[in-house]
């Protein structure tokens, strides 16, 4: 396992992420394990409610395999890849704030069998190119007041 | 919001509508701003009492036999918060923008959409403010009822002015474990959650000015969409499915606790 702090967050640099939709994907697993990343799940705020639907669902990239709630804001959890769930992580959906506590480890979300290897090649990875987006997305989001100092 | 935006806000003045379209409406018009239609501003009065449940929440938070035996329908919507009693004396609006206008965290949108409905309960006399927990307050009392949520890709938040409130009822819908924790609620309730008889009319006509000027955008009186009219068929049966309306599964919390407001809940040992 690989992190590294970028300002104010840690961040794994050794898995692919869907920066837009604040997921982490553990390439290297089968089938690939799938998370929110930290500055997800800052701007999310507090959840309090995490629904997944169950095994079984076969989604395409950026369809709703869930839906979350903070601050009675519901909104969707997507897959950053086309593919079937094989597995929901039901101890989020009895807790849903160990997503925030424990991103990359507890917290994760779901597990997914993919369907499409081009996706999968054409996700955010590589220590570089994921250290250097993160810094732009967390300057981007200071500038634009999402993040307080 | 991300700058303000251009063109036209739609707005729709349902009157008085069943309780079933009290819901389907605005979640219609969700689905319709998702796919194109104009940033829209809406209202509406139930014209019976009914119960809504967020989302999320286990049906089984709700007393149900009372319910039925009050002949409340109950009703599943797809945005956040708890189960609520809803009747004439609450005049429902909702705002509804698409989600690439908006920008922050979930939080702050909440915050800047609720902003100008403050700024419309001060016009109508009422000093309203948006308190820390993202709350439409009078005093420590909440006066407003709201949540939020993406429909599509559309962000609608939705509140109400409460013109006056049925406390009883409003507990009576929970289920309790005992009637200690009923009169609890009930207690905190009459203290926490306050109606604030101004009158709709004006309500609304300030309401759409303030939206207006805070999202720039020129409001225009409006109509559903054929395609959301269409949407509004699949919405009406989808809210009747019992099978929609029994929610997620999954075992009940640990502890039974109910919120009368953000920052003031019932708490008991199962």
């Amino acid at each position: 396992m690989s992190e590294t702090k970028i300002l104010g967050f840690t961040i794994r640099t050794d898995l692919a992420y869907d920066l837009d939709h604040h997921l982490w994907i553990d390439a290297g697993s089968v089938p690939v394990r799938v998370g929110m990343d930290p500055l997800g799940v800052e701007t999310a705020g507090t959840l309090s409610q995490l629904l997944l639907r169950p095994p079984g669902v076969e989604a395409s990239q950026g369809d709703a395999v869930g839906s979350l709630e903070a601050e009675k804001f519901v909104g969707p959890v997507v897959t950053p890849l086309s593919g079937l769930v094989t597995t929901v992580n039901e101890k989020v959906m009895a807790d849903p704030g160990l997503v925030g506590r424990d991103p990359y480890g507890e917290g994760w979300l779901y597990e997914l069998r993919p369907t499409r290897p081009d996706e999968l090649a054409r996700l955010l990875s590589g220590e570089p190119a994921v250290v250097a987006a993160f810094e732009e997305r967390i300057r981007r989001y200071r500038l634009e007041g999402v993040l307080a100092e | 919001m991300r700058g303000l935006m251009t063109g036209p806000m739609r707005v729709i003045d349902f009157g008085e509508v069943s309780p079933l379209r009290s819901q389907t409406l605005w979640h219609a018009i969700g689905y319709g701003v998702s796919d194109g239609s104009p940033p829209t501003l809406s209202f509406m009065r139930p014209s019976h009492p009914y119960v809504s449940i967020g989302l999320h929440r286990r049906l089984d938070e709700l007393d149900l036999q009372w319910c039925k035996s009050a002949g409340l329908p109950i009703y599943r919507r797809m945005v956040g918060g708890g189960p609520v009693y809803l009747d004439g004396g609450q005049y429902f609006f909702q705002i509804t923008v698409p989600d690439s206008m908006t920008r922050g965290t979930r939080s702050q949108t909440i915050r800047t959409l609720l902003g100008p409905a403050v700024d419309a309960f001060r016009s109508v006399g009422v000093h309203a403010h948006l308190d820390e927990h993202s709350e439409i307050s009078l005093g420590e009392a909440k006066i407003c009822g709201h949540a939020a949520g993406l429909i599509g890709s559309a962000v609608v938040v939705v509140g109400n002015l409460i013109t006056s409130f049925d406390h009883e009822a409003a507990a009576r819908i929970i289920a309790t474990p005992s009637g200690r924790e009923a009169d609890d609620y009930l207690r905190l309730m009459k203290r926490y959650v306050m109606a604030t008889p101004a009158d709709p009319g004006h309500f609304r006509r300030a309401a759409v000015e303030r939206y207006a000027a805070a999202l720039g955008l020129k409001p225009e009186p409006g109509v559903m969409t054929e395609q959301e009219l269409a949407q509004l068929d699949d919405l009406d049966a989808q809210f009747q499915d019992p099978k929609w309306l029994a929610g997620p599964p999954g075992p009940p919390a640990a502890e039974w606790e109910v919120k009368v407001r953000a920052g003031v809940v019932v708490v008991a040992a199962r």
